[in-house]
């Protein structure tokens, strides 16, 4: 069913991901914990939803693409077909545990990686215009957890007072701090360091050996988030699509930079659904891109900054699988600007279905006061119903 | 910490344990700015400060030499062939051929034991300002862009920053310029006719030139702009791996700092926010210089000096101040740096020091011998790590896979549990491997500590490594405000 190359996941680089973990309730302060979990992978330098699951069934797609459009790929149905590259995916689309979102975007059309970065996480009207982040803010409305206020990383998770970050460190002749010690450095600094500094004496204190890549971090976050105590979202980062060259490889459309790191996100899903175990029923695993690509190639294997791209979900959460979409074109005339992909749903909207499904939160409160936008459409009923 | 101390803290590296601490502060700043820059390190952990000998710092034509045999040797090693598929030949192949972990290692000595502190924070200033990321290619050429690119140009103007950045192979090569065509350039028209060739513009530098490199956002140009920007440098650069017959032939010159490709360029003058740029290879310099002088370009870059030496919260009066001294000096780099570094140095704000730098504080202050010598930059070693490793850890460095946006300024930024325990670790590691040299309490005479920072370091006990991490991982020495 697919042609991936056994052993092309040895070419990875370990370590190309970062974890954020968030909303560990707290004994005696959270009000109960919500009825699920959410993760969220960002993909950042702008993922070619169009390569991820092309839309085989849209005659312009070949005339467009053919030199970077999977020949591998999976058919879905008549219309879409999906990157060989994401098989684990494919495999829990057959079980209903896994749908897309296609030809969507956060309503950002500038087409920077830095606007669109911030835009997406900080959740806000406009670039640069919330210090905290749209899930920071919905875990902070859950009440799920919370003692001090600090600007933590990233900007997707703040506005939550006890998240978290986790990176395991491996230095060479140093030992775990001593909680001791540290609680002693915390007590001669400022507020917000001496919290952070509170933070990494009580990490101290439990022992956890975790291998750093991608997957394992996730099969980790997975399984942290399974306790009955532990931490209700998680944010997991993969680089590198930012796919301006070299976007296949020649002679292999189902190979190149693209193919890699899509590899890496399905190991990533597949290490959320390992550690998740049986709180698989209740998780939802959403990508979060900071743009689209470009319709046509750019003449160096690759493409360019675009606008509409496609959203993967994954989780028990779902009721069943599919590619939602309301399918523009890619047609000239049918493009954004004449050269992306038009996004047809705001993405904002599957970021709120999954709070909401995750959450409890009702979605007018999710529009009003995650996403400031009080009339932003509810597509709760087309994943979750 | 006294007046010397907090100056060198916050637009030097900390003068090392065994220099002398000038008295006149001001002079001194004016003698840093124009102070020799040798590569300074050690051959081996027991031998003396010296320079790097030059075999270990290779000009471009070199560099480009020793990928083409990296890239020969891989080519073996895939097919078997020649003995080169075993793990001994692999790995001398990376040691001879590779730069990336010789430049990076270099580096690193330069701000352990180089005199001349304040240029290497402004060097480092502005190797961030343009971010070759590490995408295997660029390994090669990140080091000497930024010797060669940076260090060697904070004497002159930034229009000759800018344009020697721009036309950098490494930042050709990392934002794909040299693949880029012109879409009416005779390439692009010959592979038109052929099935299987593909030559087409890339717009990724061209956006990055404007967006980080000079006007920013806040100049408002469209995305005409920005495809304008990129056929004025569509021919720019070539394949670092290229033969070098094939670079002849295409750019006329043996030069990779000055590789023109012809065939690959747009014919026609363009316009880039309502400037019109004549055709050919003349028309990148008018294109920089058009963009170094520019007025959202001296604001946006004045506001970055300020945000990264003077206060997360620099004052309007700051900015303005340095916008004046760049438009009075047609944007003379020594002059700008004159006025940040003394707006810097009379504003009582803290700095928070990103990682890289306060470890090399650290260590200077210590006089630790935490890095190998350069003769063991691939040898194992018990204690110390391999310096890439030591970067990687730490969550900064100059040669990993970024953005082009580069590393934040902001302390907002860097506040995290993770980022936090890797200084108690450093600090830790340091200690016990790095055979540091004077006492806490010599380090905390010398500084002149704040009487907060001896209670706190007091308050952990008589151990000597306990009390060291606790004064590296004090406010004080992180750059961050007293309670």
């Amino acid at each position: 069913m697919s042609k991936l190359i056994p052993g092309r996941r040895n070419l990875l680089k370990a370590g190309a991901a970062s974890l954020f973990l968030a909303g560990v309730p707290i004994a005696g302060l959270a009000k109960g914990k919500p009825p699920g979990s959410i993760s969220v992978i960002i993909l950042e330098g702008g993922m070619d939803g169009l390569a991820t699951i092309p839309p085989i069934g849209d005659p312009d797609l070949m005339r467009m693409r053919k030199a970077i459009s999977p020949e591998g790929y999976l058919p879905l149905n008549d219309f879409f077909g999906l990157h060989p590259s994401l098989k684990f995916y494919a495999q829990l689309m057959a079980r209903g545990h896994a749908s897309a979102v296609h030809a969507t975007a956060f309503p950002y059309t500038k087409r920077s990686h830095f606007e669109g970065q911030n835009m997406i996480e900080g959740g806000g009207l406009s670039p640069f215009s919330e210090k905290t982040g749209w899930l920071g803010r919905a875990l902070d409305l859950a009440d799920v957890a919370g003692r001090s206020l600090s600007l933590d990383m990233p900007l997707i998770l703040r506005g939550h007072h006890e998240n978290d970050n986790f990176y395991p460190a491996s230095i060479r002749g140093s030992s775990r701090p001593k909680a001791d010690l540290v609680n002693m450095i915390a007590m001669g600094h400022k507020l917000d360091a001496a919290q952070i500094f509170t933070k990494v004496a009580r990490k101290s204190e439990d022992n956890v050996q975790v291998p750093r890549d991608p997957a394992s971090l996730a099969t980790y976050a997975g399984r942290a988030m399974a306790q009955a105590d532990g931490p209700v979202a998680s944010v997991i980062r993969v680089d590198n699509f930012d796919t301006h060259a070299n976007q296949v490889e020649e002679g292999d459309t189902d190979a190149g930079r693209l193919a890699r790191q899509l590899v890496v996100v399905d190991d990533v899903i597949a290490g959320y659904r390992r550690g998740l175990g049986k709180a698989w029923d209740d998780a939802i695993i959403l990508t979060l891109t900071e743009f689209g690509r470009t319709v046509a190639v750019n003449g160096t294997r690759g493409t360019d900054h675009g606008y509409g791209s496609v959203g993967l979900l994954a989780g028990g959460a779902l009721s069943g699988s599919g590619v939602i979409a309301d399918w523009p074109g890619l047609s000239k005339q049918d493009q954004f600007e004449k050269r992306d992909l038009m996004a047809t749903i705001d993405y904002r909207s599957v970021c709120a279905a999954c709070l909401e499904k995750a959450l409890g939160i009702d979605h007018d409160v999710i529009a009003s006061q995650v996403f400031l936008q009080p009339d932003l459409p509810r597509v709760f009923d087309h994943l979750f119903a | 910490m006294n007046k010397q101390f907090t100056i060198a803290q916050k637009i030097g590296l900390m003068f090392r344990y065994d220099e002398n601490v000038p008295q006149d502060m001001e002079g001194w700043i004016e003698q840093q700015l124009r102070a020799p820059s040798p590569a300074l390190g050690i051959a081996n952990t027991s031998a003396k400060v010296t320079q790097w000998p030059d075999e270990l710092q290779p000009n471009l034509s070199k560099r480009a030499g020793m990928w083409r045999r990296y890239r020969a040797l891989k080519k073996q090693q895939r097919e078997g062939k020649n003995g080169q598929d075993t793990e001994a030949a692999r790995q001398a192949n990376r040691h001879e051929n590779l730069m990336q972990e010789k430049d990076e290692h270099r580096f690193v000595q330069r701000n352990v034991y180089g005199a001349d502190q304040v240029k290497l924070r402004l060097t480092s200033f502005w190797a961030n300002h343009f971010t070759i990321g590490n995408t295997f290619d660029t390994g090669q050429l990140i080091g000497h862009a930024i010797d060669e690119g940076i260090l060697a140009k904070l004497n002159g103007s930034f229009a000759d920053m800018l344009y020697g950045m721009t036309t950098h192979p490494g930042m050709l090569t990392y934002l794909d310029n040299v693949w880029s065509a012109g879409e009416r350039s005779v390439q692009a028209k010959h592979c038109r006719r052929k099935p299987d060739c593909q030559a087409g513009l890339n717009d990724n530098l061209g956006r990055e030139l404007l967006e980080l490199h000079t006007v920013s956002v806040a100049a408002g140009y469209s995305e005409d702009d920005i495809r304008a920007a990129a056929q004025v440098l569509a021919g720019w650069g070539i394949d670092f791996g290229e033969e070098l017959s094939a670079m002849r032939e295409k750019t006329g010159s043996n030069n990779h700092w000055n590789a023109y490709k012809k065939r690959w360029a747009e014919p026609g003058p363009k316009k880039v926010m309502g400037q019109t740029i004549y055709a050919g290879r003349s028309g990148l310099r008018q294109l920089t210089d058009f963009l170094a002088s520019h007025d959202h370009t001296i604001n946006y870059i004045s506001t970055k000096l300020c945000h990264h030496f003077i206060s997360d919260s620099p004052t309007k009066a700051h900015i303005e101040s340095v916008k004046s001294v760049w438009h009075q000096s047609n944007g003379d780099l020594n002059t700008i740096h004159t006025q940040v570094l003394k707006l810097a140095i009379n504003s009582p704000d803290a700095k928070f020091l990103w990682p890289m730098t306060w470890l090399f504080q650290v260590v200077r202050l210590s006089g630790a011998t935490y890095f190998k010598g350069w003769e063991n930059t691939h040898h194992y070693d018990d204690k110390l790590m391999h310096t890439k490793k030591v970067f990687e850890e730490l969550g900064q460095s100059f040669w990993s896979l970024r953005q082009p946006d580069g590393y934040p300024n902001d302390k907002a930024e860097w506040m995290s549990a993770e980022m936090f325990e890797r200084r108690v670790r450093f600090a830790d590691a340091i200690y016990k491997n790095g055979r540091t040299r004077p006492s806490v309490n010599k380090i905390m005479d010398r500084i002149g500590a704040a009487e907060q920072t001896r209670a706190l370091v007091a308050s952990v006990g008589p151990s000597p490594k306990d009390q060291f991490i606790t004064l590296m991982c004090s406010p004080e020495l992180m750059g961050l405000e007293y309670v």
